[in-house]
Parts: C-alpha cells; sequence; structure tokens
C-alpha cells in the first residue's frame, strides 16, 4: 500500500510544554488505505503526533494537511478534519450519560445531520459488526473495557472517517480484553481504512503494520516499510534497546 | 376492571416509584396551594378565620421562588460559564457579580433593588413581587455559579476531547455532553439552594410582598396569638420545603442512571 497519495502530511512540526519539547521537527506522511503502528517509550510523542492531527493539540510551529485541509487556526477547517479523522483514546471516554446506541448516533446526527431513522439504522449495523449488538440500550458503566472500547471504535466509525487514528486502545483493558479490541481493528485494518495506531502491542503491530515508526525524545528515528525486519533487527541502537526491554518484559 | 387496568397501565409506564414520586410531588404542591385553605378553615381562631391569607400567601411564597428558580438556573448557568471563560471580562463580570452577591446580606439586596435602584433610574421601578423576584433570582443565581462550576469541571476532560473529535462543535459539546452530566452532578446542592431560597423569599417580606411570613405577622398582630399562628406557618413551610426535597430526591435518583 506504499504507492497510495499521501493523505496527512506532517511538515517539520514542533510541540512543546514549556522545556519539555514533545515533537521536534517532525515531517512525515501517511498514505490513504496504510496502517502505521507508532511505538516508543512513553513521553516520546507519540500521542502528541496523532493529537496534532486532529488538532486536540495545537502544534507550537510546522504544517500539518489532512485530505487536503490546512490544519490552521479556523475553526472550519478544524471542524473539517475531525469529522474526516476518527479518534479512540486510550480510556475509551464514551459519554456515561448515554445509552450505547445514543453515543454512537450522537454525532452524525448532529455534524452529518442524519435522520434518527439513518444514524439508528448505521449504528446498529456497527454494533454487529463489533460484535455488541445485544447491548445496544445498555449505558457504558454496564459494559466492560474492552466492550467499551469496541463501542467507542464503533461511535468513531459511525461518522464514516476517512482515517481512523488509535491511541493506545489496548493499554487501560485487562489482558484477556485486548484480544476482542485487536480482533476488531484487524478486520478494519482488512478493510482499507487508514489506520495511525500507536500501541505497545508489539505482536499486532508487526502482523497488520504497513509501517513501523519508532519514536525517541520528540523524534523519529526509525522508520521500516518492513515490519519483520523492524521487529527481528532494528538498526537504532535505542530501538534495539527498546524492543529489546519489552521482550524481557515478555 | 377497565379503571383498574387504566391504573395498571398507567403505573407500568411510570416505570418506577421515583416517576410516580417526581408526578406526586408536582400534583402534591398543585394541590396544597389549591386546597390548603379547606383543612385551615375547620381550625378554630386565629387560624380558620385567616385560612384563605394562609393559601395566598403560600402561593405568592411559591411564585417567588418558581421564577426566581428558574432565573436562578439560567443566571447560575451564564455565572459559571464566565468564570470559566478564557475572555478576561467576562471572567471579571463573573467574578463581581459573586463576590459581590455572596458577600452582601439578602436583605440588604432586596432593599437595594426597591429603594435604591429606583432612586438611580426611576423607569427601572417595578411592582414589589418582580423586585424581590429580581433580587432573589441574582442571590440563588450567585449561589448556583459556584455550585454549577464544580459541576462542569467534574465532567471527565477525556469525554470533551471525545466528542470535539467526532467533530462536535464547542456548543454542541456543552449542550450534549457537559450540561447534562454538571447538572446531574450539581443537582444535589442545587436543590440545597432551592429549599434554602423557599424560606429565603421570606425576606421579600421587608418590601411588602404578601408572602407566608408577612401574613402570619398580620394574623398574629391583629389576634394577638403568636403560638398558634408562627406553628401554622412552620408547618405550611415544612410542608413545601418536604414537597421540594422529595422532588429533588426522586428527580437525582432518576437521572442517576448510567452514572458511574
Amino acid at each position: 500500500m506504499q504507492n497510495g497519495t499521501p493523505i496527512i502530511r506532517v511538515e517539520h512540526v514542533y510541540k512543546a510544554w514549556g522545556a519539555f519539547t514533545a515533537l521536534n521537527d517532525v515531517s512525515i506522511s501517511f498514505n490513504e488505505g496504510e496502517v502505521v503502528c507508532i511505538i516508543g517509550p512513553s513521553g516520546s510523542g507519540k500521542s502528541t503526533l496523532l493529537r496534532t492531527i486532529n488538532r486536540l493539540e495545537r502544534q507550537n510551529a510546522g504544517r500539518i494537511v489532512v485530505d487536503g485541509i490546512e490544519l490552521d487556526d479556523d475553526l472550519k477547517h478544524i471542524d473539517a478534519v475531525r469529522t474526516e479523522v476518527g479518534m479512540v483514546f486510550q480510556s475509551f471516554n464514551l459519554f456515561s450519560h448515554m445509552t450505547v446506541l445514543d453515543n454512537i448516533t450522537l454525532a452524525p446526527r448532529r455534524v452529518r445531520k442524519w435522520s434518527a431513522d439513518k444514524a439508528r439504522q448505521v449504528a446498529l449495523e456497527l454494533l454487529e459488526r463489533v460484535g455488541l449488538s445485544a447491548h445496544a440500550q445498555k449505558y457504558p458503566s454496564q459494559l466492560s473495557g474492552g466492550q467499551q472500547q469496541r463501542v467507542a471504535i464503533a461511535r468513531a466509525l459511525a461518522m464514516q472517517p476517512k482515517i481512523m487514528l488509535f491511541d493506545e486502545p489496548t493499554s487501560a483493558l485487562d489482558p484477556e480484553m485486548v484480544n476482542e479490541v485487536l480482533l476488531v481493528m484487524r478486520d478494519l485494518a482488512e478493510s482499507g481504512m487508514t489506520m495511525l495506531i500507536v500501541t505497545h502491542e508489539m505482536g499486532f503491530a508487526r502482523e497488520v503494520a504497513d509501517r513501523v515508526i519508532f519514536f525517541d525524545h520528540g523524534c523519529i528515528v526509525e522508520e521500516s516499510s518492513d515490519p519483520q525486519q523492524f521487529f527481528s533487527n532494528p538498526t537504532h541502537p535505542r530501538a534495539q534497546a527498546f524492543l529489546k526491554q519489552i521482550k524481557h518484559a515478555a | 376492571m377497565g379503571a383498574r387496568r387504566l391504573v395498571e397501565d398507567m403505573i407500568h409506564k411510570l416505570k418506577d416509584r421515583d416517576s410516580l414520586i417526581l408526578v406526586g410531588s408536582v400534583m402534591g404542591l398543585g394541590l396544597i396551594l389549591w386546597l390548603m385553605a379547606l383543612p385551615l378553615a375547620t381550625l378554630p381562631a386565629p387560624i380558620g378565620p385567616a385560612a384563605a391569607q394562609f393559601s395566598a400567601g403560600a402561593l405568592t411564597t411559591i411564585e417567588l421562588t418558581l421564577w426566581a428558580s428558574v432565573f436562578g438556573l439560567v443566571l447560575g448557568i451564564l455565572a459559571a460559564l464566565g468564570k470559566r471563560s478564557h475572555i478576561p471580562p467576562a471572567r471579571w463580570v463573573a467574578d463581581l457579580y459573586v463576590w459581590v452577591i455572596r458577600g452582601t446580606p439578602l436583605l440588604l439586596q432586596i432593599l437595594f433593588f426597591f429603594l435604591a435602584v429606583p432612586a438611580i433610574a426611576p423607569q427601572l421601578q417595578l411592582s414589589e413581587f418582580w423586585t424581590a423576584v429580581i433580587a432573589l433570582s441574582l442571590n440563588v443565581g450567585a449561589y448556583n455559579a459556584e455550585v454549577i462550576r464544580a459541576g462542569i469541571n467534574a465532567v471527565p476532560t477525556g469525554q470533551v476531547e471525545a466528542a470535539r473529535s467526532l467533530g462536535l462543535s464547542l456548543v454542541y459539546t456543552f449542550w450534549d455532553i457537559v450540561l447534562p452530566q454538571a447538572v446531574r452532578i450539581s443537582l444535589p446542592p442545587l436543590a440545597n439552594n432551592m429549599v434554602a431560597l423557599l424560606k429565603d423569599s421570606s425576606l421579600a417580606y421587608a418590601i411588602g410582598v404578601v408572602e407566608l411570613s408577612m401574613v402570619s405577622s398580620r394574623v398574629q398582630a391583629e389576634s394577638f396569638q403568636p403560638v398558634p399562628v408562627f406553628m401554622t406557618v412552620a408547618a405550611i413551610y415544612l410542608l413545601l420545603t418536604t414537597t421540594f426535597t422529595q422532588f429533588a430526591a426522586a428527580l437525582e435518583r432518576k437521572l442517576a442512571v448510567g452514572k458511574r
């Protein structure tokens, strides 16, 4: 999938909080249909990169273009990008006062201006797809972590985004629930969705990724279009040390 | 048989005890105000002959409370938003409002709106009743502001980020996600403020609004029998506040669905 057209372009992006530099002159582009896994130690800037792509964080310098839309301070541009980019968070962030169905139908009704019927129909199809048809009328607090995260994926997909961002989607889950979420993501990857995934699930990354990016201290230090090669034989010393650590832990 | 089915059906539709309490307390309040004069009229003097006065006074007390509650809730939301605003002047106005109102006595505020405001701007002269409503609204609004601000702060920021990431505008995010949860969280202290308001409405007495306390004072002055008069009025206040607290408690339980 490497020969697609770039759907996201990140050019010389810089982001800092006080003395802490989260992104240090990062430039990279992502192609349509590509599945990219972003790995690296915590605090290395992985999540920040994801969050600048839909403007949950504003970059201090540099340029980001998503699907031809320039992400500047224009609210219209920001909202336009957000309707095209779905995001899944580590802590699910479901709306706790709404049922599963309402969680999913809210944005399509408000933003895409769909009728209640259409939104409901799409939501039920998505719930079927993530295996939660029986839970449409439940509240988030009545679901397990894995189920909540699958609802969160369905909620993001209901907006019919062109790009999906996953910010450590399985890090807050009990081990036995990780797989159900990864299965949904794998299914999504196979459907041709453009996906950027910040993850610590190396097995998943190795299997699903078209490209792997390794972050350290706000910079991309290694990038590989051959995940098998990267995971068995990383070139950068920092990546070597990181993967070694992870293998030891596992 | 048919009537029983109908009642059962209605109960089923109301689903649970809390809905019954909600509907019951609203209807109860209406009934109390509508029919209170009847049992009171059967009591011996000085209560019986003044039954209609007590009933009218209670109605005025409730009217003051409900108007001021509605305006006070709106003011509270606006002031809470002002306090959280990124625009400095909005923050200053909200802070000044809450600071002045909470730092001065309600009685003084009522007198100020009745006597001082018309002295500054005669065209702002309103009736005693609406002057009292405005003063009470501003007062309870300042207390509500703090309560609602705390409620807004308690809504997880992750939910706001999720809403924004879905493309929901700031207005929809506030209306659909933040406000409903903030109100739920704020409900017990808001109800507290409303019960305090019901009692504080007695201060409207100072500018001649004929509410429950004014009635008690008048009837006492005519009869020279403070004990039965003030006991009766205390009982009416208790009945009203109890109805309010029951309503608030049922509402809180009903809205708690889905909350963590």
